[in-house]
């Protein structure tokens, strides 16, 4: 821990991203990204802290889930994409080639645009990511996929019909699902990637109370195009441009207070 | 900007003149032309069906359905025509085709959505698609003149060794006479043939499935035989299984490359390496020559194969229903 918190110490000189006095789980150095030929990410800094909800924002485009992309390397599954410079996890650089990409991912959850059951039943979508990577006994299995069932805020919902296929679900509860099957795991990060755009309001609040608590657990960063749900839900909050982070703080600092002028105009609506 | 756009539309919109004359003579000439073409298949297959079971009758009535099916003896001479030995061909050609295929086919469908590098995608699928571009009479020279003497060198010869006077496999893998055509050479033709319709079809029901679901299953940690096996798979399985069924459609039916091949022989022999005959082959080989009562066999086993080829897909239909029940 100490080796990470001396790390983010290095790029000092007012740069967006370093978050002075904070532990950082999730410390990201001159991070470069390229689809391509396209420089999609410009030299990024950031750092996400343990525990509390970091907020991605910015225009169509601008990079923020591809930078979410990072975390997990979920990119590497296309062979044009690559990412240069530094991601640490708990100190390990986890863009270093030696990395065993499944076991990342398993600490890294995502949550992504659409909700994604898989084809199979409500508890067989928790259980199966559990399976994946411990052998536990059938009862420990079932504890632990009420147990996430619960902390998705789902378990009141199905706990009756538990056989069924994930797919017969409502838009909104097959998100709660993928958010269940997530957290079954254990992972130390969760990733949610605009969780909440193909669902209706009420949906999205019981996704957005649901983040709050899981907070106290997981550090989490949510790329989101609504301003006012990052405002909402997370503590800090970091405003891309163009593959650039602009500005990065406090969630009410950088939109009571923005420093740059771009921050500004996109906060208060001008563009984007 | 936008203000702009919109009186530009309304300008258009303004010169676009008078409503246009009416065409309702020709659409109603169109929509039973339309009718026309789409009737036109419901006749001919009842056509075909009508002339079946005509044509067929004689043969049925001879020896009883039953009696027609299950028997076991084909001899011109003595007019007596039984048609298990066809039948049996024919399904266990199409099971060995489908065992050695569909693996393979499925194989290919994920190596080229899943893991292919993309400058290889298009040579591979191509090659696919040539595979289902040879005729048929092609892949029967090719599997008797340099197929088949490979199998009776490679596989049945010492095979033989192996096996001879063992229980059960010295009865089922043992050959008599090792000359590579057989049952089990029809099977590994008809694989050839069917690997192309069944992997392309897979491969487009797998580029189907949304690239979200595949991420988020890489996502949780998945291998890709993981990802494979419990997700994509399962998300297309239906499909699947009809890519499958299109093969098997393909193998039943088959006649010219299983001609060459499967030795043609009249009795029902205990190996998968017994030479044997398929419906199709057995009509192909007789047609030419038959008359009265062996036509009217001819015909009969036509209208069995029509029967087979309804029952796997009455079969599939089934099982189809189940995958999508559960």
């Amino acid at each position: 821990m100490n080796a990470v918190s001396s790390m983010v110490h290095l790029d000092r000189g007012g740069r967006p991203g370093t978050n002075e006095g904070a532990p950082a789980r999730i410390s990201v150095r001159n991070l470069d990204f390229y689809y391509g030929d396209f420089h999609s990410l410009k030299n990024i800094t950031i750092d996400f802290k343990d525990r509390h909800v970091t907020a991605l924002i910015g225009p169509s485009g601008c990079g923020k889930s591809t930078l979410l992309r990072c975390f997990n390397r979920i990119y590497s599954l296309y062979p044009d994409q690559r990412a240069t410079g530094e991601i640490l996890l708990d100190g390990r650089n986890i863009l270093a080639p030696n990395v065993d990409v499944n076991e990342l991912r398993s600490r890294v959850g995502m949550v992504f645009q659409k909700p994604t059951p898989f084809p199979m039943s409500i508890y067989d979508n928790v259980a199966f990511g559990v399976r994946l990577y411990e052998k536990l006994p059938k009862a420990e299995v079932d504890a632990r996929v009420e147990s996430a069932l619960r902390r998705a805020a789902l378990w009141d919902e199905v706990k009756d019909k538990l056989r069924q296929p994930g797919l017969g679900l409502s838009g909104g509860q097959q998100q709660r699902l993928c958010i269940a099957r997530t957290v079954a795991q254990g992972p130390e990060v969760i990733l949610f990637d605009e969780p909440t755009s193909a669902l209706d309001p009420i949906s999205t609040g019981k996704i957005e109370e649901l983040i709050e608590h899981l907070r106290t657990e997981f550090t989490i960063v949510i790329v989101t195009h609504n301003m006012q749900q990052a405002a909402r839900i997370s503590q800090y909050t970091g405003f891309m441009y163009l593959g650039e982070l602009v500005e990065f703080g406090a969630t009410n600092n950088l939109f009571m207070n923005p420093v740059k002028k771009q921050t500004h105009d996109y906060v208060t609506g001008r563009f984007g | 900007m936008s203000l702009v756009a919109s009186s530009e539309h309304i300008l258009a919109a303004s010169h676009a003149g008078s409503p246009r004359p009416s065409h309702s003579g020709f659409d109603r000439i169109f929509r039973a032309a339309a009718f026309g073409c789409a009737a036109l298949v419901l006749l001919v297959l009842a056509g075909i069906l009508a002339a079946m079971l005509y044509g067929g009758w004689p043969a049925f009535r001879e020896f009883g359905f039953f009696g027609f099916v299950t028997g076991s003896v084909w001899n011109v001479g003595a007019d007596q025509y039984g048609a298990w030995p066809a039948i049996a061909g024919t399904l266990s050609s199409a099971f060995i085709a489908l065992v050695i295929g569909v693996p393979i086919s499925l194989g290919i469908a994920v190596f080229l959505t899943q893991l292919s590098p993309p400058w290889l995608k298009a040579p591979i699928a191509t090659a696919v698609e040539l595979l289902a571009a040879v005729p048929s009479i092609i892949y029967g020279m090719w599997g008797l003149f340099v197929f088949a003497p490979l199998v009776a060198n490679y596989i049945q010869v010492p095979l033989n060794s192996v096996v001879e006077g063992l229980p059960i496999v010295g009865t089922i893998l043992y050959s008599r006479v090792p000359s590579g055509t057989g049952i089990f050479t029809a099977g590994i033709i008809l694989a050839l043939m069917i690997i192309p319709f069944i992997a392309s079809v897979t491969r487009d029901m797998l580029d189907q499935i949304p690239p979200v679901l595949r991420e988020s299953a890489y996502g949780i940690g998945c291998t890709t035989w993981e990802v494979v096996r419990h997700v994509l798979v399962p998300q297309a399985g239906v499909s699947i299984i009809g890519a499958i069924m299109l093969g098997l459609g393909r193998a039943l039916g088959e006649t010219m490359a299983v001609t060459f091949v499967i030795g043609n022989a009249n009795r029902l022999g205990g190996s998968i390496f017994d030479p044997g005959s398929t419906i199709a082959s057995r009509i192909a080989n007789e047609f030419n020559e038959a008359a009265d009562l062996q036509l009217n066999a001819l015909i009969a086993l036509g209208c069995i194969l029509f029967l087979v080829t309804f029952a796997v897909l009455i079969a599939a239909r089934l099982l189809i229903a189940r995958v999508q029940r559960s």
